[in-house]
């Protein structure tokens, strides 16, 4: 074999060597390692042989073999450094309970931060993922207000809308590639052999998807996947769902009638692809071809004014996106069903979707930009916190360290060089503090998941940029901190400081107070905030929404047909349970979905009115049972059974909508509705149908029993268990075919507010966080003061000073500090927590006894931490710290 | 023999300089080492050992002959000093003389 002499031996140990290897034997040694670098290439791999070279350049770190570093450089500064680092490390040493406090506040602060930015990011990461997320759009349907100066489509828009809009993007726009559609949240039972589950939130999706988005695919053909009718594409977990080991690739899945969408059917799995992202704006299980639904309603293809589709669509290099919302006018006139509507259709591109959208009706889940913006705050706030302590501990014992600048000072340190040693002494706790915040973080990452909901991931965000801005950030709170006590500590006088005068103790006082005033501010605004948060979310619970919500069991059936035909039996099988009081059916309960829908009624002056409301399609006996109080008028009733198609009952709002001014008056006027036509019978008080950040909207509720969806059964039980096991029996027995899914209406009702509760939650924790860490360094303070005034606290009791007034005049300054805090802290708080109670239609009323209650509480903790320092000093015999001097 | 410190491994590489000649230079010594021992040896382990002998007066060297596997670097040839060939046989015998007092072990006996 010959010598391969193009392989060279690699390059770092190489120039390691050179580094430390003697020169006078750099020559010998380096040719001996490539002698046997060309001897192991022969015998072993290339990459074996540079393992080896590397490994032996290593154990050449040798004291017989490396340069004598030690005469490198000037003998004095290294000397100089060890000395510093050597007092860094006895300060930190000496005292142990400041370094504590130092060293975990910040650590404690850093890591608030550090998880708050990991929440943000998570925020900012939604569909980062998708190859093409700077070319994909969507469209947004709305109306072109009347007094619109640019002729542009505005919100209050929807996402959802009609679905010829895709077509005609397509064919009009050469700068769009591919537009992809799919329906609205669907639900579907699904049947393979034995296992039997109701899937929802699932998609009618167009072929086109993969081609827009990047969903990774596991098995099957992208390209084909969603093209043939009755095709399914299922997630990863899905698949196991149902098919376990098995390759679901060409297995069938029964699938029922999807209402509206499709009719039931035998779905053949073409594809299978990775679960979708956490961080997606909208996520599914499982993926129907289009052509499925576009088989059973062709019609709803062309009609404009059918609304059940998204529509996204991924643009070319021709696009630019002020010259593309120009066109949008002209396509939006040419495309109106009605010449007078003013129908219209705007943009949004796919980075502002999941946080900067006002569009309703989204495909999945919206985040929510101001709570990202609050949650920073509070982020750098407690960062501030900790901050403060580090500086005011590092001021208030600059005395200490005063001897100490001026010995240096004498024997010739200059001042810059004492700036330096002081920066580094701060550099050294920053990092500390640092790997605490890192260890704490990656141990509190599970809790933040809970606290948040959301699944952070920590390994993602581990990159050579963050790294990096963490050093950055690390170096920039070590100046922060240090840059004050570094300042003041190398102005000392020396010859004064020597001389015993001391000057710093004035020094830095008022500084001292501005900070300790201004950590309290913070933390009696988070106090009150929290508090704000808390009532008004009792509030929210604990308003009467005017209907009944308690021990209410929501059955969803999801409009499968044999139940509502069956569904007079079913109840009067329940209600033969004495526990069960009643059982409604309709096609959306408090909380769910509703659709929207166009009806005209007759307006006080006679002429019939088109106008669109909320919509509520419900069986018989929905508006008893919901106790929903009737202002006029009757009930739909059994003994009227013209009700089911001539009658019609509505909200207040509603009637109001038609200007009524005395909603009662609407009883007895004629409508028309999706076809029917008759009389309105009955007029109910508004009541919160959604969560109550909105008002009550306008509301219709006509008698459709054959829409239902779900069945309502309330009950009046101690042991709710036991009749949900008994409703769950009649089911089984009545409705073999279709699993028993249930919920409580007030689980479901309290899921619209779920991001108020993670606010709550977060808002909760940081602020104790907060708080605590602020007492920190309270603490520290007083047992500073307490420890400097022990000579004056003795002098005091021997001339007959208390227990109480030496107490009070420890805590005196203290107080004062907190007092003005409270004062700053109220109005700033006020007007914040305004603005947050803006985001909801009812809000509590802000009241002072709130700010008074906060206030009170920050006093206290404050108190409490300076009392343990200030009582113990002020028992303390006066002989003991009076005896030495 | 007081200051003639010795360790087990620098003798072993002192008497492979001796026993290789002209041909004693650090991958060498390294080789036959390896070969005799039978498990490898770095570079550096061998390298210290020379350098701790020739300060120690046991060794000295020059410059030999560079070839292009060394990457035209030169070899270092090692000889051992006359020094070096007392103090060797002077542990020669004191080991020797060591065996020699130990007693016939009974394992032994049977053995013979």
């Amino acid at each position: 074999m010959s010598l391969p002499t193009n392989i060279d031996p690699p390059n770092w140990p190489r120039r390691l060597m050179k580094f430390f290897l003697r020169e006078e034997f750099a020559e010998e040694i380096e040719g001996d390692m490539e002698e046997v670098f060309r001897d192991n290439l022969e015998r072993f791999s290339p990459a074996k042989a540079r393992r080896i070279y590397a490994w032996d350049a290593i154990k050449l770190m040798r004291p017989a073999l490396i340069k004598n570093f030690q005469r490198v450089g000037t003998f004095q500064h290294y000397a100089m450094y060890k000395n510093y680092i050597k007092i860094a490390w006895r300060n930190l040493v000496k005292k142990k309970a400041y370094s504590f406090i130092n060293i975990f506040g910040l650590g404690l602060g850093i890591s608030c931060c550090l998880l708050i930015f990991l929440y943000v990011q998570n925020e900012f990461s939604f569909d980062a993922y998708h190859a093409n997320k700077e070319r994909i759009y969507r469209v947004v349907h709305g109306e072109v207000p009347k007094d619109s100066k640019d002729g542009l489509t505005q919100c209050p828009c929807w996402v959802w809308g009609n679905a010829p809009v895709g077509a005609a993007l397509q064919n009009e726009f050469p700068e769009i590639d591919k537009v992809v559609q799919f329906s609205g949240r669907s639900d579907i039972l699904l049947t393979y052999g034995e296992k039997k589950y109701q899937e929802d939130g699932i998609f009618f999706m167009d072929s086109t998807a993969f081609d827009v988005f990047s969903w990774k695919v596991i098995s099957g053909n992208p390209k084909t996947a969603l093209a043939a009718p009755y095709s399914i594409v299922l997630t990863q977990s899905t698949a196991k769902k149902y098919f376990g080991d098995e390759d679901p690739l060409g297995k069938t899945i029964q699938g029922s009638a999807s209402a509206g969408r499709s009719d039931k059917g035998d779905y053949l799995v073409t594809a299978v692809i990775e679960d979708i992202p956490s961080n997606s704006h909208f996520r599914f299980n499982l993926l129907l071809s289009m052509s499925t639904f576009r088989k059973a309603r062709e019609d709803v293809f062309s009609a404009w004014g059918y609304v059940d589709f998204y529509t996204y669509f991924l643009v070319n290099d021709k696009f630019d996106e002020a010259t593309f919302k120009n066109k949008l006018k002209d396509f939006s006139e040419r495309h109106r069903e009605y010449p007078e509507s003013r129908y219209g259709i705007a943009i949004e591109p796919l980075k502002d979707v999941y946080l900067r959208t006002e569009a309703d009706r989204q495909p999945g889940e919206t985040g929510n930009l101001s709570n990202i913006y609050i949650f920073s705050a509070i982020g750098v706030f407690i960062l501030f916190i900790a901050i403060i302590n580090f500086m005011n501990l590092s001021t208030a014992r600059s005395l200490e360290r005063g001897k100490e600048v001026g010995i240096r000072k004498s024997i010739g340190a200059q001042r810059a060089g004492l700036i330096g040693q002081f920066l580094g002494e701060s550099m050294i706790i920053v990092l500390i503090s640092s790997c605490v915040a890192l260890v704490i973080v990656y141990f509190a990452a599970p809790a933040m998941d809970a606290l948040t909901g959301k699944d952070l991931m920590i390994w993602p965000f581990v990159t050579l940029q963050s790294i990096g801005l963490f050093l950055i950030g690390v170096i920039f709170i070590g100046l922060l901190a240090g840059s004050y006590p570094a300042l003041v500590l190398s102005r000392f006088n020396a010859v004064k400081i020597l001389k015993g005068i001391t000057q710093s103790d004035r020094g830095g006082v008022g500084l001292r107070k501005v900070l300790v005033v201004f950590q309290f501010s913070l933390s009696i605004a988070l106090i009150a905030g929290t508090l704000v948060v808390y009532l008004q979310m009792d509030h929210l619970q604990k308003r009467e929404l005017g209907f009944d919500r308690q021990q209410m069991l929501i059955v969803d059936y999801n409009y499968d047909q044999e139940v509502n035909k069956t569904s007079e039996l079913i109840r009067n099988e329940l209600l033969r349970n004495k526990d069960i009081t009643s059982v409604a059916y309709s096609r959306s309960v408090p909380g769910s979905y509703y659709p929207h829908a166009g009806t005209e009624i007759e307006t006080p002056d006679g002429q019939k009115e088109m106008k669109g409301q909320a919509i509520f399609q419900v069986g018989l006996d929905f508006i008893t049972h919901y106790d929903l109080k009737l202002i006029a008028g009757r009930p739909y009733s059994r003994e009227h059974p013209m009700d089911s198609s001539t009658a019609l009952i509505i909200n207040e709002s509603a009637a109001r909508q038609y200007g009524y001014s005395n909603p009662a008056d609407a009883v007895g006027k004629k409508f028309s509705q999706w076809g029917r036509e008759g009389e309105v019978i009955g007029v109910v008080k508004d009541f919160n149908f959604i969560s109550l950040h909105r008002n009550i909207e306008p509301l219709t509720l006509p008698f459709a029993a054959y829409d239902s969806r779900y069945m309502s059964v309330k009950a009046k039980s101690n042991d709710m268990k036991r009749t949900v096991a008994e409703v769950e029996s009649v089911w089984k027995e009545l409705v073999p075919h279709r699993p028993f899914l249930y919920s409580f209406l007030d689980d479901d009702f309290n899921k619209q507010y779920q991001s108020d509760f993670m606010f709550r939650r977060l808002f909760t924790t940081f602020a104790c966080l907060a708080i605590f860490i602020a007492c920190l360094g309270l603490f520290g303070l007083a047992t500073y003061t307490a420890e400097r005034r022990t000579k004056e606290i003795g002098i005091r009791k021997v001339l007959g000073a208390d227990v109480q007034s030496i107490v009070g005049l420890l805590s005196r300054d203290f107080v004062i500090l907190v007092i003005i805090a409270i004062v700053i802290a109220t109005p700033t708080a006020w007007y914040a927590m305004d603005k947050w109670l803006a985001t909801f239609a009812y809000k509590m009323d802000m009241q002072a006894w709130i700010f008074a209650v906060a206030g009170f509480i920050a006093l206290s903790i404050a108190l409490i931490t300076i009392s343990h320092q200030a009582i113990r000093s002020a028992f303390m015999n006066p002989v003991s710290s009076l005896r030495s001097e | 023999m007081k200051k003639t410190k010795l360790g087990e491994f620098e003798e072993l590489v002192l008497l492979t300089v001796a026993a290789l000649q002209a041909e004693a230079y650090g991958v060498e010594i390294k080789r036959e080492l390896e070969s005799r021992l039978r498990h490898s040896l770095s570079v550096g382990s061998i390298q210290s050992a020379l350098k701790r002998m020739e300060e120690k007066g046991f060794l000295t060297s020059e410059f030999g002959d560079a070839t292009q596997k060394r990457g035209g670097k030169r070899k270092r040839i090692y000889k051992t000093t006359s020094y070096a060939h007392k103090v060797l046989s002077e542990m020669k015998e004191v080991r020797a003389s060591l065996w020699e007092s130990i007693p016939v072990l009974s394992h032994e006996l049977k053995l013979a």
